[in-house]
């Protein structure tokens, strides 16, 4: 679950990161009333849940007021790269004399912590990393000493700081650590870290994502999490219980495991393209899936539905009744396509079967795909 | 042989008593695998098809021989389950549970390691050894078969459809493991090609990775430079946009990394066949052993 820049900044700020002052506006009246608050000239930031909103028109300056309420009320009119602008972040601009770089992510080989620092700050690290790839410093974090303040300062002067900024650079930097572990991150990044002429440090952005499976650790963040998923299907499919992402084909998809989801996907391409993916991780039940297909028929364009499930953990032939419930109630036309194996998979044929799905009984994903192609074909 | 597990291989359940644990201990049973107890903090005296079960892994442990412990707990008492097997000196775990923090992953591991244990997972489907009729963990046992392929693979499903090809054509596996694929898992790729490298059963290596992730680039290293045995992959996820997470928190192609055609390129590069499609592995594994 990835936070708005504000709500991040709120955690940066509760755990003493400096932030620019400012606040969150939902609508250009709220952002005038702001802007009254902070000296002028103010920058104006999209909140969106998407990156690279500089380039696509989502930060920009107000030297006064009428300015401020015409550049709010465009904003929050417009979609960046398909997400909606929540709100907007109405902050005192700051005077640059230099932009740095701070973030902690994982080493998922190594399964540490990492923390990044670069004099490039303003630019996606990625880019730095492929231009300037001497300006990155990074360090693994032990998990259970954490974050150390004397690592910090020893990271920090790589930027080369000296005397209280070096102090105060190491401190954010220490005080990113903690926040890291402490909000069970998979990203915290302040990018760019302010330095302004009058010598002062500002977290002039800040990025925080936190690991979905630790949110009962967080009820505060567990509630807003559904609503945040920026796809409508996908929010559906959420509350189902499945993993589904929207894709711009129009077969539908229903896999029990995620390699398999994307093996079959890969395998489909060849002919046809999906509409979507879908994984119904290990606790199917009936319900669960009659909520993934309902899902799946949301798109109008669907042309046919392929399964491909497996009952190792999964009650395949609990699953294969939830299916021919929604054909029947929702009176499916289009063909589907069933592969099932594993424990109780005779049971299950027979009801997909009575059901009027297609059952390919081959351990072969590739013989079932091939039955699907057959079918488009018939179709037309 | 096998690796990692044997017909004598003593386990436990972690877990035993709640919904998956038990109906996987039938599973696990009736395939043959010798468990020996179970332990549910409260549950201690029950007992679950005969296995008695016990508040603790120490108690257990006073009870019983034990060389490996299989984890069903809830993700949120991962952590604890798994500290507390490697405290009474348990040198095997599969933690089969999905949806575990990452932080707490990444802790597992660090203690497994400083603690010369392994650790298989999270969200591993488990290890199987058809030969020694074993399996620790959820993978379907009719879906394998014996011989000697190593197969190693970072989804669940997706390596019972490949072990299940392979036995069409008559190619059976000397073990079968599940890596996990979450961003971090305790066992990475290239300590299993090391086990599988060692052990005399088996003769060739699959492995079935998919998008996200180095694990796939680091290994490709080690087979270039240490690996004896001959190695067939297959990368899923040709197909997966990038910046979008396929079910698996592992499987995403981001920040320029983890892409199917990297890893595909990296492993090529270590002379591995690669398959563009899971049902070539069987051809390509029946190419390799024709010419050892």
């Amino acid at each position: 679950m990835r936070l708005h820049e504000y709500e991040a900044k709120g955690v940066f700020k509760k755990d003493g990161i400096p932030v620019a002052e400012g606040k969150v506006a939902f609508s250009s009246k709220e952002a005038v009333e702001i802007a009254k608050k902070i000296v002028l000239p103010v920058v104006i930031k999209a909140q969106v849940l998407v990156g690279g909103r500089g380039r696509a028109g989502g930060v920009k300056f107000a030297r006064n007021l009428k300015e401020v309420e015409e550049i709010t009320s465009k904003m929050l009119e417009v979609d960046i790269k398909g997400y909606k602008i929540e709100g907007v972040l109405i902050e005192k601009k700051l005077n640059i004399q230099k932009e740095l770089y701070l973030g902690v992510t994982i080493e998922g080989s190594a399964g540490k912590p990492v923390v990044i620092v670069s004099s490039e700050g303003g630019v996606e690290i990625e880019e730095t990393a492929r231009n300037y790839p001497q300006k990155i410093f990074s360090l693994p974090v032990d998990v259970f000493k954490g974050l150390r303040p004397y690592e910090a300062l020893l990271l920090a002067k790589k930027l080369g700081l000296k005397g209280k900024k070096l102090l105060k650079v190491g401190d954010i930097l220490y005080k990113l650590g903690n926040l890291y572990r402490d909000y069970d991150a998979l990203i915290a990044e302040i990018n760019p870290l302010v330095v302004t002429k009058e010598g002062e440090i500002f977290a002039a952005d800040a990025v925080l994502q936190v690991d979905d499976s630790s949110l009962f650790r967080h009820p505060e963040l567990r509630a807003k999490a559904i609503e945040r998923i920026p796809d409508e299907l996908e929010r559906e499919a959420k509350k189902v219980g499945v993993t589904y992402v929207n894709l711009d084909g129009d077969i539908g998809l229903i896999c029990s495991g995620a390699g398999l989801g994307m093996a079959t996907m890969d395998m489909i391409r060849k002919e046809a393209t999906p509409a979507n993916f879908l994984e119904t991780g290990g606790g199917m039940t009936k319900e669960l899936m009659a909520g993934a297909l309902r899902v799946i028929m949301k798109k109008k364009n669907i042309r046919a539905v392929f399964i491909n499930v497996y009952g190792g953990i999964n009650p395949i032939h609990e699953g294969a009744k939830g299916i021919v419930e929604v054909i029947k109630e929702d009176k499916i036309k289009v063909p589907i396509v069933a592969k099932a194996l594993g424990n109780r998979q005779e049971e299950t044929w027979g009801i997909l079967e009575e059901g009027g799905v297609k059952v390919v009984k081959e351990s072969r994903t590739s013989k079932a795909v091939e039955e699907l192609f057959k079918a488009l074909r018939e179709k037309e | 042989m096998a690796i990692l597990v044997d017909e004598n291989t003593r386990v436990i359940v972690q877990g035993m008593t709640g919904r998956v644990g038990s109906r996987q201990t039938r599973l696990m049973l009736d395939y043959g695998t010798k468990i020996v107890a179970g332990v549910t903090p409260g549950k201690g005296g029950e007992r679950v098809y005969e296995v008695p079960v016990y508040d603790s892994v120490k108690e257990a442990k006073e009870k019983h021989h034990i060389d490996a412990s299989v984890v069903f707990v809830p993700a949120r008492f991962v952590k604890d389950s798994c500290f507390e097997a490697i405290d009474a000196g348990i040198r095997l775990i599969v933690l089969v549970t999905e949806h575990t923090p990452v932080y707490d992953a990444m802790q597992i591991k660090a203690y497994s390691k400083a603690n010369e244990t392994m650790v298989i997972g999270p969200t591993t489907p488990g290890i199987i050894s058809p030969a020694e009729k074993i399996k620790i963990g959820i993978l379907p046992g009719n879906m394998f078969c014996p011989g000697n392929i190593g197969l190693i693979s970072r989804s669940g499903t997706l390596t019972y459809e490949i072990a299940a090809n392979l036995c069409d054509e008559g190619i059976g596996q000397s073990s079968a493991v599940g890596m996990g694929a979450d961003p971090v898992v305790c066992t990475n790729l290239v300590d299993l090609l090391k086990l599988f490298d060692e052990d005399n059963q088996t003769k060739v290596v699959a492995i079935v990775g998919e998008v996200g992730g180095t694990e796939e680039e680091i290994a490709a290293q080690f087979i270039k430079e240490k690996m004896s045995k001959p190695v067939v992959a297959y990368i899923a996820g040709r197909s997966v946009p990038p910046g979008k997470r396929m079910g698996h928190a592992g499987a995403i192609v981001e920040r320029g990394r983890g892409s199917a055609e990297s890893k595909m390129e990296a492993l090529r590069e270590a002379k591995v066949k690669v398959a563009e499609m899971p049902q070539e592995i069987a051809q390509l594994v029946k190419e390799a052993l024709n010419k050892i």
